[in-house]
Formats: structure tokens, sequence, C-alpha cells
């Protein structure tokens, strides 16, 4: 127990290291005089920013309704990823019949479809939460199709000869021994969804982290883009850990102990 | 009622544009309750010939019957234990051992036969692991417990006891005895293993090129002595005629 918390205590530590080197580095700099006050401001004075725009509740409104849009539009995709990747997995025939169309959509960056939505859609929320969906569909989509097309054959003689009808075989193996794939997908189609929306934010929004950058560049205010980055960044980070904290959870099987192949 | 009727039974795959015959012309009648053990050759078809039993294959010819109901569901009269363990990654040994007990309603019933046969099968202190935290043997016994849980009529086992130590074995030769002979089951056995297939069986058949070479009905009362003279003397013929060219 104590070894645990030792090693662990010490990733916290290694973690760390590059954060205070950089921000060792970057208050150097600006001691120093290296670099103009105005462009880089010092680590200090970002945060002191940071915290009013905390405290005035400008920072929270825009990371509130950047994160309020993702997780609207990925609770969309899936609602339209999983019954398709589902309909899609255990039928061949659909997928062959899908797979120029989608392999197209696939290659287009979603970001490039921007103006084409917003000439559609408006620049209201359904333009950003279109952007989203189109980067998050594909991680989401390609990889449940995947962990259920390639499901164990042996695993699933197993189910017949327990006497299991087809529909419970798809519930009770399919659908478990795809999950670590499924959750692959899910993480990857996270980062996307946070990138993609970002950059939606930034060519058309009223409000959000995207929109509060390219509101600083007009106000010529890089300290308050150095705000928005850093949230960013965070954010994406905090999000990201957070999810593979769940994952791990969800499918307690996976990555324990070494695999020796033998079951 | 558990009996098998076999009649002209063939199967062949194909390799390279060769068609290779893993089962042919097989004729075998099993009575109900009957105690079976198969011995060959490694290749001979017996994997082959169980799977065709139980309908993971479809016969090229002849055909595979099985013997009335039982008061069971119908696909409830037959099961296999494989080879290979082919526990799924994602259950911990007890539920995979209650795979096939889901829909029972009665959780208490269900506790008490998983507890059984996780007792039976020294199990119970790895009850909540994984099977990528188990070694071989144990996946093996796990795969055999949920066979047993799912308590088929007819039980085809597929060398169960392969990736077994010699005590284990033995142990699990002497309860798969009792099960037979206090539970009303048929059961055919495959093995590579000449004295398990004598101190099992009622009748051993000695499998070579898909069908049956040699047959021999061991009428020694169970349990068995495997130190007997009549033990070594059937041991002794049927290990020559396995290795008879
Ligand atoms: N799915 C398959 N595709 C092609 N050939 C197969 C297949 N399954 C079995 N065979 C062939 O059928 C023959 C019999 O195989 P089988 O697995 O029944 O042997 P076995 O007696 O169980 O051997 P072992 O004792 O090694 O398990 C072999 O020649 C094998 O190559
Ligand atoms: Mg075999």
């Amino acid at each position: 127990m104590n070894a645990v918390t030792l090693s662990e205590k010490m990733i916290w530590v290694k973690r760390s290291i590059a954060v205070v080197l950089v921000l060792a580095a970057w208050s150097f700099c600006s001691v120093a005089g290296l670099v103009n006050d105005y462009l880089l401001p010092a680590p200090w004075k970002i945060a002191d920013l940071a915290w009013k725009m905390i405290c005035d509740g400008t920072l929270l409104k825009h990371v509130w309704i950047s994160l309020y849009r993702v997780f609207l539009g990925f609770g969309i995709t899936l609602g339209l990823a999983f019954p398709l990747a589902a309909v899609v997995g255990l039928n061949k025939i659909f997928f062959e019949l899908l797979e120029t169309p989608l392999e197209f959509v696939r290659h287009v960056p979603p970001l490039a479809t921007t103006p084409l939505l917003i000439l559609w859609l408006g620049i209201g929320e359904s333009s950003k939460l279109a952007v989203i969906v189109l980067a998050t569909f594909f991680p989401i989509f390609l990889n449940t199709v995947n962990g259920v097309s390639q499901c164990d054959k042996k695993l699933l003689e197993v189910g017949r000869v327990l006497g299991l009808r087809p529909f419970e075989r798809i519930v009770r193996i399919i659908l478990p021994s795809a999950l670590p794939v499924i959750i692959v997908g899910l993480r990857l189609g996270f980062g996307y969804s946070w990138r993609a929306l970002i950059g939606a934010e930034l060519l058309a929004a009223a409000a959000g982290l995207g929109y509060m950058i390219i509101e600083a560049e007009a106000l010529a205010r890089p300290d308050i883009v150095l705000v928005g980055i850093i949230s960013i960044g965070t954010l994406g980070h905090l999000l990201d850990s957070s999810f593979l904290r769940l994952s791990r959870k969800l499918i307690p099987w996976h990555e324990m102990e070494s695999d020796y192949g033998r079951y | 009622m558990g009996g098998i009727e076999i009649h002209a039974l063939g199967k062949q795959f194909q390799i390279n544009n060769r068609l290779i015959p893993a089962v042919c012309n097989f004729e075998l009648q099993v009575s109900e309750r009957e105690f079976v053990t198969i011995v060959g050759k490694s290749g001979c078809g017996k994997t082959t010939l169980l799977r065709l039993i139980c309908g993971l294959e479809n016969a090229d010819q002849g055909y595979v019957r099985l013997a009335g109901h039982n008061g069971k569901a119908f696909d409830q009269r037959v099961s296999i234990v494989f080879q290979e363990p082919r526990l799924m990654p994602w259950l911990t040994v007890r539920q995979n051992m209650a795979f096939s007990l889901l829909k029972e309603n009665d959780h208490q019933k269900v506790d008490r036969t998983v507890n059984f046969f996780l007792n039976m099968l020294g199990l119970t202190p790895f009850q909540d692991a994984y099977p990528r935290q188990i070694s071989g043997g144990m996946a093996q016994r796990t795969a055999l417990g949920r066979t047993l849980c799912f308590d088929p009529d007819i039980i085809l086992m597929d060398e169960p006891f392969g990736a077994l130590d010699a005590f284990t074995r033995h142990n699990l030769q002497q309860e798969l005895v009792d099960i037979f002979l206090s539970q009303n089951k048929t059961i055919i056995f495959v093995t590579h293993d000449v004295n398990e297939a004598v101190l099992l069986g009622q009748r051993v058949l000695v499998m070579d090129k898909g069908s049956i070479r040699r047959e021999l009905a061991i009428d020694i009362p169970y349990p068995r002595d495997a130190l007997s003279k009549d033990f070594y003397n059937l041991r002794e013929e049927i290990l020559r005629s396995v290795l008879k060219p």
C-alpha cells in the first residue's frame, strides 16, 4: 500500500517538473526583460488576470458555454452513432453500402465545412453543434463498428453451446467484448470535439472560449488570448483524464495484470 | 434423455485447394447415460466430431440425431467443454461459471449451484478474479464449471483435463465419475491419455483418420483401480491399437 502511494506521488512529481521548468523560464525572461511585456506578459500577470476574470464571471461564462456545447454535441453524436454502428457492425451489407460515402466524409476536416454550416444554419448554436457532431461521429462510429464486427468467433460459439439466443449473444457477448474499443473511440471523439468546437467558435460565435480569444484579438489583448489558451489546454486535459478514469471503472478487466494469452 | 445416433457422418475441410477429410463415414450409437471416451492421435478428427455433434459444424454427409427431451429447452440437451477455456475476459471466474444461468430467476438456487461447483473445482478463493489473473489450469476448470452449471443432458468434453496437474486431474476424474453416476448424464470424453480413457469410459473408441478404428467395452465397475491386472491389459491393448500404423 505504501509503495503504491509513494510511486503515485513520484508520478505527480515527474509530471509537474516540465510545468515548473516552463514557468521558471517564462518568469526569468519576463524579469530579465528578454520579452516584450505587452506581447508576452509575465506569468503572475496572467494568473492575476485569470483570477479577476474568474471573479467577475466572464471566464466562467465562456467556459460554461463551451462545455455545454461539447457535452450536448457529444450526446447527439452518441444517439446517432451507436444505433447506426450497431446496425452496420452486425450486417456486412450495410457496411459495404456505406463504405464509400463514409470514407469521403471522413477525410473532410469538420472545420472546412463551417462556412457552409454557417450559411445553412446561421451562427447560432446549431452550426456549432453540427461541427461537433461531424468531428466526433467518425471515431465513435468506426470504433464501435470495428468492435462489434471483430468479436471473437470462439466466444460466440460459447454462447451458442450455452443456449443463448441471437439477441442475448449480442447483448452478453458482442457488446461487452466491443466495449474497450468503443471507449477508445469515445475518448478520441471527445478530444476531437473540444478542438473542433474551439475552431468553430473562432469563426462564428457570440460566446465561448474561442469567441473570447477572437474578441481579445480585436481588443489587442494578448493577455486575454493567453488566458483563453491556457484554459482550453487545462480543461481539455482535465476532461480527458476524467474520461480515462471513468473508462477504467467501466472496463476493470482491461489493462489489468499481464496478458499471457491463455484465456 | 440423452441418446445419440450418428450415421455415415462425414466432414471435409479445404486447405489450399486440398480436401482434408476430418471425419469420414463415422458410425456410432451412444445410449442414454453412457460414458464414452475417445482416444486418437492429434489431427484424427476428434474435435471436429464433437463440433458436429453439438451443431457447431454442419455435416457434409450423414447425420447426427439427438434423442428425446427430458423436459428441458431444446438447446440444453447438448453442450461442450472446449479444448481451450474460452472464458469471457470481462467476467470474473464466478460470473463466467454462472454465464448460462442469468435467465434463472431463483438467485438462491443459482448461488447454490455456482458455489457447489466452485468448491468442487477448488476455485472458491479465486471466484472474483478475472481470467487474465488466473493460471491456465484454473481457466480450464472454470470452463468445465461453466458447462456443469449449464447442466446439459449430453456433455461433450474435448481434453478438458489436458492443462491440469496430476493431483487436480486425479480429483476431477473422481468428481466426473461421481457426477456421471449421480446425475443421469451422457458423456463423450476426448483425451490423449489412454490411462484416463480406461479410467473413465464404459466404452473406449480409438479414432484414426476420421473414423473408428477400434472399440472396446470396459466392464470394470467404478471406482476403478488403475493398478489392477485387467486395467493394465486394457490399457496396453488400446495403446497398441493407437500406435499401430
Ligand atoms: N476449421 C478448419 N478448417 C480447416 N481444416 C480444419 C478445420 N478444423 C479442423 N481441420 C482439419 O481437420 C483435421 C482434424 O482436426 P481436429 O481438430 O478434429 O483434430 P483433433 O483430433 O481434435 O486433434 P487434436 O488432438 O490435436 O486436438 C485436421 O487435419 C485439421 O487440419
Ligand atoms: Mg482437438
